[in-house]
C-alpha cells in the first residue's frame, strides 16, 4: 500500500512575518516548516509504515527551498519523496489538480494532508484533491487505523469524539491529534541525505495554472489591539463584571 | 506584558522588538550559515528536544537533584552519543557537529551536556581508541544507544590538577588485576554501568573497565552541591576491586590516555559554554525589555544596553572561536593549546554572561522562574572540571614561553 502524504513548507510558528507592496515578505521570513498539521498527516503515515507496512510518500509543491521539508520528512521515515517544482503564487484549484496528479503519478490510494495550512488556512487542499480523484475524504481527522476492509478514523471535537470506518481510495485530512510527533535522530538525518528528490514541474504532471478563479487582491496586517482598561479598587468590581459579561462576553 | 502593549508604552516606538517570548538563539554574525545542511538538522532536532524535554522539567530535576532517566534514553534514541565516534553503532559526526550538540544541550542545562561529554568524549572515546576489539563490540554499540552509561575516573580526592601523582593503583595477581584507590567528582559515577578508570600498575597511569557490580568497587553519589543539581556526582572506590585480565584498555599508557579523552571533552565544553550564555542572554534581553522601571523598560536604560552590547559581543566571539576550532578538529589541524583557550575563554565569557544576566534579572534572577542563576551555578563547576581556567592558563603560558610553570621545580 502506498501513502501519499501531502506537505506544505510555511513559514516556522516562530518566524515574524512581515508585508512588503501587498503581499507576504518571503524573503525576511527566518525560518520555514512543515506545516503543524501536515506533521500530524506525517506522523500518522508514519504509523501506517511500521503498522502495516506501507510505503510513505512524501509531496510537496513549491519553490526550490520547499525540498528542505520533503528532507525533514525523510529524516524521520518517508520512504520516497516528490517535489513538483514550482516558484510564486498557484491558485487553489491549480494547486489541487497538480497534487492530484502527482498522488496519481505514484499511485496512491491514501492521501493524508493537514486540514489546513499554517500560513494560508484555506482548508480546501484536502477536500478539493478528494473531489477531484473521486476519493472519499473524511476531515478532521486526528487518528487512523488500518482495518480488514480499509480505515478507522477517529475525529475529536469539543463536542465529541466520532469514529468513522473508510473504504479505500480515500483522503484524510489531520487535526492535531493526541500522538506524539518522531523527533529525527542522527541516522534519520545522515540516511535522508542520501535519499533522492524526484522533481517535476506542473507542466510534466499537465497542469496549466492559467485561468484561475481566486487571486489574492492585498495582504493587511491585523488591526492594532486597541489600548487595554484598567479598573482601581474594590469599587469598580461591579463595572468589571458587566463589562466582562457584556463586552468581553467570557462569563 | 505582550509586545502590543510593549509598542505603545509610553510613546516609545519597540516594533523592532516583537518577539519577548521563547527562545530565540542568539546568532549575530550568522555562524551557523556556516553548518553542513546535517548539522543544521540536528541542531534543530536537539534544540527541539531540549525545549520539549529539558527546559520543561530542569527545574524541578534540580530542586530534587535528580538526572532523570526519562534523558539518558531519549539522548540515546536521538543517536548523538559518541557523535564523532566511527564505527561499532556511533553516530560517527562532524566534531563540529559534536560541538553543536554540545551547544544545544547546555544551553538546557549544563549537567545535561556534562551526561553526554562524559558518556561520548571520557567514557566511549578510551575504548574506541585504546581499547582491544573484543572491548569495543562489547560496550561502544550499547554506550551509543544510552543503554549503557559510563564514567570517567582520573581526578582524586588529594589530586586533582596534578593527575600524574595519582594513588590509586592496579596490581596483577592471576588472571586478574586488584584495584585499590578512590575517584572523586565523578560525573555519572552512580548511574554508570562501567567506568574508564585510571591507576598506576608498576607505577605507570594505565586504563581499566570496572563495570557496575565488580567485587570490591562501589560508587557512592555525593551529595550537597550547589551547582550541576541535575547531574550526579560521585565517589569511586575500590577496595580490593577484582576485575579480569581483560578489562585494561591495551592501547594507550602513561597520562596521554586520559589527556586525550580530555581534549575531546574540552571541546565539547567550549561549545557547550556558548548554549549556557546564549541562554542567559536570551533571558537578560526578554526581561529587560519587558520589566518596567521609572515608567520604561529597563531595556531602555543604558547601563542595561551597555550589558547587553556586551553580551552580544562576547558570544559572537566565544561562537566565531567554537566554529574554527571545530573545523580545525576536523581538519585534524589542531594542538591541544587550541582547545586549552577556546574551554578557557568560553567558560570564562559565559559565566560573566550569567553573573551579568542575573544582574538584569535584579531579584528575579535568583528565582529558579528564570534559568540564569541554575546557569551561573552550573558555570562554575564547568570553569572548574576538566582543567580549571588556572591550568589552562598555564597551559598557554608554557606554550608562549616553552617554561612550565605547574610545579615549583625542585
Amino acid at each position: 500500500m502506498k501513502v501519499a502524504v501531502l506537505i506544505k513548507q510555511v513559514p516556522d510558528t516562530t518566524a515574524k512575518v512581515g508585508i512588503i507592496s501587498g503581499s507576504v515578505d518571503e524573503g525576511a521570513i527566518s525560518k520555514w516548516s512543515i506545516s503543524p498539521y501536515d506533521e500530524y498527516a506525517l506522523e500518522s503515515a508514519l504509523s501506517l509504515q511500521s503498522g502495516s507496512g506501507a510505503t510513505v510518500v512524501a509531496i510537496t509543491l513549491g519553490p526550490e527551498r520547499s525540498s528542505k521539508s520533503l528532507i525533514d520528512a525523510a529524516a524521520v521515515g518517508a520512504d520516497e519523496l516528490l517535489h513538483v517544482v514550482h516558484d510564486g503564487a498557484l491558485g487553489s484549484l491549480s494547486l489541487q489538480k497538480a497534487l492530484s496528479e502527482a498522488v496519481t503519478r505514484v499511485g496512491a490510494e491514501v492521501v493524508l494532508v493537514g486540514k489546513q495550512a499554517a500560513d494560508t488556512n484555506s482548508g480546501s487542499t484536502g477536500p478539493g484533491v478528494a473531489k477531484i480523484l473521486n476519493y472519499s475524504c473524511v476531515g478532521l481527522v486526528s487518528r487512523i487505523e488500518a482495518g480488514s476492509d480499509g480505515f478507522e478514523a477517529t475525529r475529536s471535537t469539543p463536542s465529541g469524539i466520532e469514529r468513522v470506518s473508510v473504504k479505500l481510495p480515500c483522503v484524510f485530512a489531520f487535526d492535531k491529534g493526541d500522538v506524539e510527533l518522531r523527533r529525527p535522530n542522527v541516522r534519520g538525518i545522515m540516511m535522508a541525505k542520501k535519499k533522492p528528490i524526484e522533481r517535476i514541474t506542473l507542466a510534466d504532471l499537465g497542469v496549466d495554472s492559467t485561468g484561475e478563479g481566486v487571486s489574492t487582491t492585498s495582504v493587511d496586517y491585523p488591526p492594532e489591539k486597541p489600548e487595554g482598561q484598567r479598573f482601581e479598587g474594590p469599587d469598580s468590581a461591579a463595572e468589571v463584571a458587566t463589562k466582562l459579561r457584556e463586552e468581553a462576553n467570557v462569563i | 506584558m505582550g509586545p502590543f502593549e510593549l509598542r505603545t508604552l509610553k510613546g516609545l516606538d519597540l516594533s523592532g522588538c516583537t518577539d519577548i517570548m521563547g527562545y530565540e538563539a542568539l546568532d549575530f554574525y550568522d555562524v551557523d550559515s556556516l553548518l553542513t545542511d546535517e548539522e543544521l538538522m540536528i541542531r534543530d532536532a536537539v534544540r527541539g528536544w531540549v525545549d520539549e524535554s529539558v527546559i520543561p522539567k530542569i527545574e524541578n530535576a534540580c530542586r530534587e537533584g535528580v538526572f532523570l532517566d526519562e534523558w539518558r534514553q531519549e539522548i540515546g534514541s536521538m543517536g548523538i552519543l559518541g557523535a564523532p565516534l566511527k564505527g561499532y553503532g556511533c553516530p560517527g559526526l562532524s566534531y563540529t557537529a559534536y560541538g553543536v550538540i554540545c551547544r544545544e544541550l547546555e544551553r538546557g542545562d549544563s549537567g545535561i551536556r556534562s551526561f553526554a561529554s562524559v558518556q561520548g568524549s571520557l567514557a566511549m572515546y578510551p575504548i574506541w581508541d585504546f581499547g582491544s576489539e573484543d572491548q569495543k563490540e562489547k560496550y561502544l554499540p550499547r554506550m551509543a544507544t544510552g543503554e549503557l552509561i559510563g564514567c570517567f575516573g582520573l581526578t582524586e580526592p588529594d589530586y586533582g590538577s596534578n593527575p600524574g601523582d595519582m594513588v590509586t593503583k592496579a596490581t596483577e595477581d592471576g588472571d586478574s588485576f586488584i584495584l585499590n584507590g578512590a575517584k572523586m567528582w565523578i560525573t555519572n559515577g552512580t548511574i554508570a554501568d562501567l567506568a574508564i578508570v585510571w591507576a598506576k600498575l608498576d607505577g605507570v597511569i594505565r586504563g581499566f573497565i570496572v563495570e557496575k557490580g565488580d567485587p570490591g568497587f562501589s560508587a557512592p553519589e555525593m551529595k550537597g552541591k550547589h551547582s550541576l543539581k541535575a547531574s550526579v556526582t560521585s565517589e569511586l572506590v575500590f577496595q580490593d576491586c577484582r576485575i579480569p585480565k581483560d578489562r585494561i584498555l591495551p592501547g594507550v599508557k602513561g597520562l596521554r590516555g586520559p589527556f586525550s579523552c580530555l581534549n575531546n571533552a574540552r571541546f565539547g565544553i567550549s561549545w557547550g559554554a556558548i548554549g549556557s550564555a546564549q541562554a542567559c542572554y536570551d533571558s537578560a534581553r526578554s526581561y529587560a525589555l519587558s520589566r518596567i522601571q521609572f515608567d520604561h523598560p529597563i531595556a531602555a536604560y543604558q547601563l542595561v544596553q551597555n550589558k547587553l552590547a556586551w553580551m552580544l559581543r562576547e558570544i559572537t566571539k566565544g561562537q566565531l572561536l567554537a566554529y574554527h576550532l571545530g573545523k580545525k578538529k576536523d581538519a585534524g589541524e589542531w594542538i591541544p593549546e587550541h582547545i586549552s583557550l577556546a574551554k578557557m575563554n568560553n567558560v570564562d565569557i559565559a559565566l560573566e554572561i550569567a553573573r551579568v544576566s542575573r544582574d538584569i534579572h535584579g531579584a528575579n534572577g535568583i528565582l529558579d522562574e528564570y534559568p540564569v542563576m541554575r546557569h551561573m551555578a552550573n558555570l562554575e563547576s564547568v570553569k572548574t572540571y576538566e582543567g580549571t581556567h588556572d591550568i589552562h592558563n598555564l597551559i598557554l603560558g608554557r606554550h608562549i614561553t616553552g617554561i612550565q610553570a605547574f610545579t615549583k621545580g625542585a
